[in-house]
């Protein structure tokens, strides 16, 4: 059997407990000591007790994954998930874990009946593409720490990684021509401070308002003038000398940085065209094609 | 850059608070067994842990811990002169228990701590078995598992941690007493002893010295309690608990047989008249000493009938025992064996002219030895002799001292002196020490004997009658006898002769309220002795045989204790899965209900039929409850189909079903 698939295993400080109680055992059994053996019955006894306690304290939990925001590859996803108690008892010390993500673990203290709690479980974010959960697993050592149960609960929920974004910053030229300007050597090289908008994931941060930040305010990105101009087109196909992954990554990166500089910008990709344009659902549906493309 | 610390790398302060106030209470156990540097010590180590805690200090270096170490255990090594034995290793847990607290920093340390705070109750219960020790200790287990709960339960409110760890505890309470009861006790096989505690007490001894029993008179402690199962309890002033025979006379110095041989069988003298039946429950003593009323008619298990017929155990007294004994108001003992007879009329000091005058006063010729006695029991009357607890100090070759000019003493004192006088008079006689009377509790119906109680008195041989019991104190000072020896010093007291205390702590300590506490206090110690302490190996299998089981092996005994404790979290498993089942099943039993209800106006639910559906066609045949229909039938489908959990509106659809159709 898998490990976690027991509903209820020892903790590591079960051993600890079998060598009280054994230390016990021996010593009010070589003293005849029937005061000794009182305490060990009664810690024997509370810990038996303490099974059943330790096993309902996982009865009538429903825990269900809401959707996580798509992150970049190699970046944290933050997905949340809601644990509702069902019962009519209190539900104490869940800690709430996926099963195939080490790290992905958080503890919720206490969730009163009827009522439900949020965790933000965040882990590594693995490759690019769309990825499935198909389980949470709830675990509660309660409430003395020698046991654990678990629970595997269903939920599925999808999320979707983004390329991570990589290559050369500096966006290519205007291929077709449709727009007399001069290609750019520096991203944001213009001086005039033309006002902030919201950063975007997975830009360069080199122009982020700290300062604003500094004040408390979200992260915001300071444009300049010279941001605002061009259209253009990036196409899978005339990428020479990159590897598949290396393409891909390139093209997320061109997509923030023209998003960024509010040029408008077009995605080609084998077998799909998105055409020229700007705003947020436009950059995550060409970063959506990107993560999907096979 | 600051580091975060993971939230739960530190010891969360409520859990460790806890603990503390769990370790506090072990202290008690360690205070007058131990060295007293020892629990000043941990209390020191308590206090400063809470003081370098918030402020981040802690002990991080191993060399310094080990030093720490090392230096602990040369002060143990030190204090005890070593380190075997009870007292010198709770030492060293303790003193490395307050290191571990000093060091002690991540949340997983806490659980080590935890586990050896539960050693360190189980020492407190090697050092002092005592009741009120004993409830100190479960107090500090209780708080152990008030720690652990609020520690892995996550709860930060007290009253939630203490209500669910008392809610273990008394879940845990009925399976206690079954492994209690059942559990089998494993009495042999055990190669490596624990170091024998020390009994450095006040105690009774096998050997008469001067102002030996003057010091036990001090000490209230309980010697044993003794319970008359037929009732039939002689008077206070004629109970004479049998100790110890001493026959090799010094002077004031009177010493018993080191180690007695167990008379025969068919050498023990034959027992008369109606025997008094007694249950005893001893406390330790770390001697072999085992009291009983004079006179003790057959030895209990594990004891033997020593010769000059006191018991005498196999086996040092070290826990509290229970047995029954029987005595009886004389013994046929009509010979004495030249040698035993040489034995008993040694003086062994050599006796002065004094003495030779005044024995040979009582000895006209023609006297018997009864005339004998009788006058020096008149001498001791008339001549000026007083009872005192300091009576300033004798050496053992003091009787002349004592006979003629002192004229002051103790019960010691004149038993040693009138055996002497006897065994000058060429009668036959011995010091027998022991207990006499005992203070009745009336709500536990049993009799306490204290140290205060000790007493010493005569035997003297007649031809006739054989050994007979003479208490010269009866005649120097005979409320002592009558009366017990407290209130014969309070009586005295009352009359100015000794100190007395404050009035107010005098008049609570007579009143009834405190009189009816101390003896439930006694009771209930007396119960914690016979009924916990004194259960073992022995008491378990009377207890098997006198429910009717066979003697069985350990092995079936063991596993009955773990069905017992398998059985019992299964039934309390389902029932309280019974108890917080969803509230889907109660939504289902009241729609089930309100169909009868419906039933019986005449709209039967078809087995097929939908709660909507049927709502239609119950409303077409009931106008008049149409809306009540509706209402329940909706909230029946919310409450049993909508994924919002619907704990709160529960209740108010109850109270529809129940109101509806009357």
């Amino acid at each position: 059997m898998r490990r976690g698939a027991w509903p209820i295993a020892p903790t590591k400080s079960f051993a600890g407990l079998v060598f009280v109680l054994l230390a016990m055992w021996y010593a009010a059994a070589s003293q005849n000591n029937a005061a000794a053996y009182v305490l060990l019955f009664a810690l024997g006894a509370v810990f038996c007790v303490s099974i059943p306690h330790t096993l309902l304290n996982l009865g009538n939990l429903r825990a269900n994954a809401e959707s996580a925001k798509p992150v970049f590859a190699e970046q944290e996803v933050s997905l949340p998930i809601e644990v509702t108690n069902r019962s009519r008892r209190g539900r104490y010390a869940i800690r709430v874990e996926l099963p195939h993500h080490k790290g992905a673990r958080e503890r919720i203290e206490q969730i009163p009946p009827g009522k439900s709690a949020r965790v933000m479980l965040r882990f590594a974010a693995p490759q690019r593409g769309e990825h499935t959960i198909e389980h949470v697993s709830l675990s509660s050592a309660y409430p003395l720490g020698f046991l654990r149960s678990r629970q595997k609960v269903s939920s599925p929920q999808q999320y979707l990684i983004y390329p991570k974004p990589a290559g050369d910053p500096a966006l290519p030229s205007d291929r077709r021509g449709q727009q007399d300007i001069q290609p750019r050597s520096e991203i944001g090289g213009g001086d005039d401070f033309a006002g902030v908008r919201d950063y975007i994931p997975g830009e360069s941060q080199r122009h982020i308002d700290w300062k604003a930040v500094a004040r408390g305010q979200p992260l915001m990105t300071k444009q300049f003038a010279r941001e605002t101009a061009g259209e253009l087109y990036l196409d899978f196909a005339n990428m020479n000398g990159l590897e598949f992954e290396a393409r891909l990554s390139q093209l997320a990166l061109w997509v923030i940085e023209a998003e960024r500089a509010r040029r408008p910008y077009g995605l080609r990709l084998p077998g799909r065209e998105f055409p020229p344009a700007l705003g947020e659902a436009h950059f995550h549906r060409c970063l959506r094609a990107l993560a999907l493309h096979k | 850059m600051k580091t975060v610390t993971p939230r739960d790398m530190r010891i969360p302060r409520k859990p460790l608070l806890w603990m503390a106030a769990a370790l506090l209470f072990t202290l008690p156990s360690m205070f007058g067994s131990l060295a007293l540097w020892v629990p000043l010590l941990f209390l020191t180590t308590l206090a400063a842990k809470f003081w370098m805690e918030p402020r981040d200090y802690r002990l991080r270096s191993n060399i310094l811990v080990l030093v720490l170490s090392a230096a602990a255990l040369a002060a143990i090594v030190m204090s005890y002169g070593s380190i075997q034995g009870i007292e010198p290793g709770v030492s060293l847990i303790v003193t490395l228990m307050g290191l571990k607290i000093l060091e002690a920093h991540t949340a997983r340390e806490f659980q080590v701590m935890v586990m050896v705070a539960f050693i360190v109750c189980l020492c407190g219960f090697f050092l002092s078995q005592d009741l009120a020790i004993a409830l100190c200790l479960l107090v500090s287990f209780g708080l152990l598992v008030v720690a652990l709960v609020q520690f892995h339960g996550g709860i930060s409110r007290a009253r939630p941690a203490i209500r669910i760890a008392a809610t273990l505890l008394a879940q845990a309470a009925p399976l206690v007493v079954l492994l209690f009861l059942l559990f089998p006790r494993i009495v042999t096989g055990f190669r490596i002893q624990l170091g024998q505690s020390r009994y450095s007490a006040a105690g009774f001894s096998d050997h008469l010295a001067p102002g030996d029993v003057a010091l036990l008179a001090n000490s209230s402690e309980v010697a044993f309690r003794a319970e008359f199962p037929d009732g039939a309890a002689p008077p206070p002033g004629s109970m004479y608990w049998r100790g110890v025979m001493m026959w090799q006379a010094q002077g004031f110095d009177w010493k018993a047989s080191a180690s007695p041989v167990a008379l025969p069988r068919n050498r023990q003298p034959a027992a008369a008249g109606d025997g008094i039946r007694q249950w005893i429950t001893i406390e330790p003593h770390g001697g072999r000493w085992v009291f009983a009323l004079d006179w003790p008619g057959e030895a209990p298990p594990g004891t033997g009938l020593a010769p000059g017929n006191y018991l005498w155990s196999g086996q040092p007294i070290r826990k509290p025992r229970r047995y029954e004994v029987r005595s009886y108001p004389e013994i046929r003992e009509k010979k004495l064996h030249p040698r035993e007879q040489r034995m008993y009329m040694d003086p062994g000091i050599a006796v002065s002219p004094e003495i030779r005058n005044l024995v040979s006063s009582w000895h006209p010729p023609g006297a018997t030895g009864r005339d004998v006695i009788s006058a020096a029991l008149l001498y001791f009357r008339n001549e000026g002799f007083r009872y005192s607890l300091s009576p300033g100090e004798y050496r053992k070759n003091d009787i002349d001292e004592f006979l003629f000019r002192r004229r002051l003493g103790f019960c010691e004192h004149y038993a040693a002196a009138f055996a002497t006088l006897m065994r000058v008079a060429g009668i036959p006689s011995r010091v027998v020490s022991g207990y006499l009377g005992g203070e009745y509790n009336e709500i536990g119906r049993f009799y306490v004997v204290r140290q205060s109680d000790a007493h010493a008195w005569c035997e003297v041989w007649l031809p006739e009658l054989g050994w007979q019991r003479v208490d010269p104190t009866a005649v120097v000072a005979p409320d002592r006898v009558n009366l017990g020896l407290n209130a014969f010093l309070e009586r005295r007291a009352n009359d100015g002769q000794t100190v007395a205390s404050g009035t107010f702590v005098r008049g609570f300590v007579r009143s009834p309220v405190f009189t009816k506490m101390r003896l439930a206090w006694q009771t209930l110690n007396y119960a914690w002795d016979t009924r916990v302490l004194s259960f073992d190996a022995d008491a378990q299998e009377s207890l098997f045989a006198n429910i009717g089981m066979p003697d069985q092996s350990m092995l079936i005994w063991l596993g009955a204790a773990l069905v017992a404790s398998v059985l019992f979290v299964g039934i309390y498993l389902g029932w309280s899965q019974w108890r917080s089942r969803p509230p889907g099943d109660q939504v289902l039993a009241l729609y089930h209900e309100f169909c009868e209800r419906l039933g019986k106006l005449g709209v039967t639910r078809e087995s097929t039929e939908g709660p909507q559906a049927f709502a239609r066609r119950a409303s077409g045949r009931l106008p008049n409850e149409a809306e009540q229909i509706a209402q329940i039938s909706t909230d029946y489908v919310t409450l049993r189909y909508s994924s919002e959990p619907s704990v709160l509106t529960l209740d108010r659809f109850a109270e529809l079903v129940r109101g509806f159709a009357k």
